[in-house]
């Protein structure tokens, strides 16, 4: 999604990036991202929470107004109401590549924990 | 995300800040008089028209469909297909919004919160392992569609 926002900006877009992973911003380099720890799959907002994907959509786009150098990384301060162990985002089937590099992920996991 | 997976991707990003160039666009009048675009990653699709390809993923899984499909503004969820293997489509198909808010958006236009909601809004499908295909192809085009729109800042919203 990064690397779209950058070929917006080279096209005289203004763009903003509103993501639960802004770590990508150190990989690519994006212009303008809105941070955000809410769910994959429902970074806006809790479905038919209104008023909640008002506050996050304008506190998003005020960042068109203010951010100033490029790669700016704003956090807005949005809690998501569930706890992170209870949030379901998971497809209801593992995704190809997942299946593909699980045991490297495992591995991963178990250095982290190490 | 599980704490394997978070381990696993965290090996491929860097730990310093990103150090080139940046292109950069600044808005050229303020929110409240700017046209926007909305595009998200999400995988949807009118049922009018084909849904992205999950078939050859799943027997190439490092390919992902390159293609991106436009959303008229005025789409409502019977009328959207959302087809995306690393996510789950429950809540999107419940309320799109929560992804592609283009009735917060119709709200904010007449509001005054923004200047405009072009027509069209756009998805493509967000995984990606070689990007080229879509930003050699589909992005040009899609940059082309919100240009003859007015477009003048586009909303990016990832699954």
């Amino acid at each position: 999604m990064g690397l779209v926002a950058r070929f917006l900006e080279e096209n005289g877009l203004s763009t903003v990036v509103l993501t639960m992973v802004p770590e990508f911003n150190r990989e690519i380099g994006i212009p303008r991202i809105a941070a955000i720890e809410y769910p994959f799959g429902r970074v806006v907002g809790e479905v038919n929470d209104d008023a909640g994907q008002r506050d996050v959509l304008r506190a998003a786009l005020s960042i068109l107004e203010t951010a100033e150098t490029p790669g700016e990384v704003v956090h807005l301060p949005f809690t998501w109401h569930e706890a992170p162990a209870e949030t379901k985002w998971h497809p209801p089937e593992i995704s190809p590549v997942i299946k593909l590099y699980l045991a490297e992920i495992k591995k991963a996991g178990a250095e982290a924990r190490k | 995300m599980p704490p394997s997976l978070s381990a696993w991707m965290a090996k491929s990003i860097p730990e310093n800040d990103f150090s080139g160039d940046i292109p950069w666009t600044p808005l050229k009048r303020p929110v409240s008089e700017t046209v926007f675009a909305l595009m998200t990653s999400a995988g949807i699709s009118m049922k009018t028209d084909s849904p992205f390809d999950m078939e050859r993923e799943r027997r190439e899984p490092l390919w992902g469909d390159p293609t991106y499909r436009k959303i008229p503004k005025t789409a409502v969820e019977t009328e959207i297909d959302v087809n995306h293997l690393h996510v789950n489509t429950d809540y999107v198909k419940q309320d799109m919004n929560v992804i592609l808010p283009l009735k917060r958006f119709i709200e904010f236009e007449a509001d005054g919160t923004v200047g405009a909601l072009a027509p069209t809004a756009y998805s493509y499908y967000g995984y990606q392992m070689d990007p080229r295909v879509l930003l050699n192809e589909t992005m040009p085009r899609v940059a082309a569609d919100m240009r003859a729109e007015g477009v003048e800042a586009v909303l990016l919203t990832p699954t």
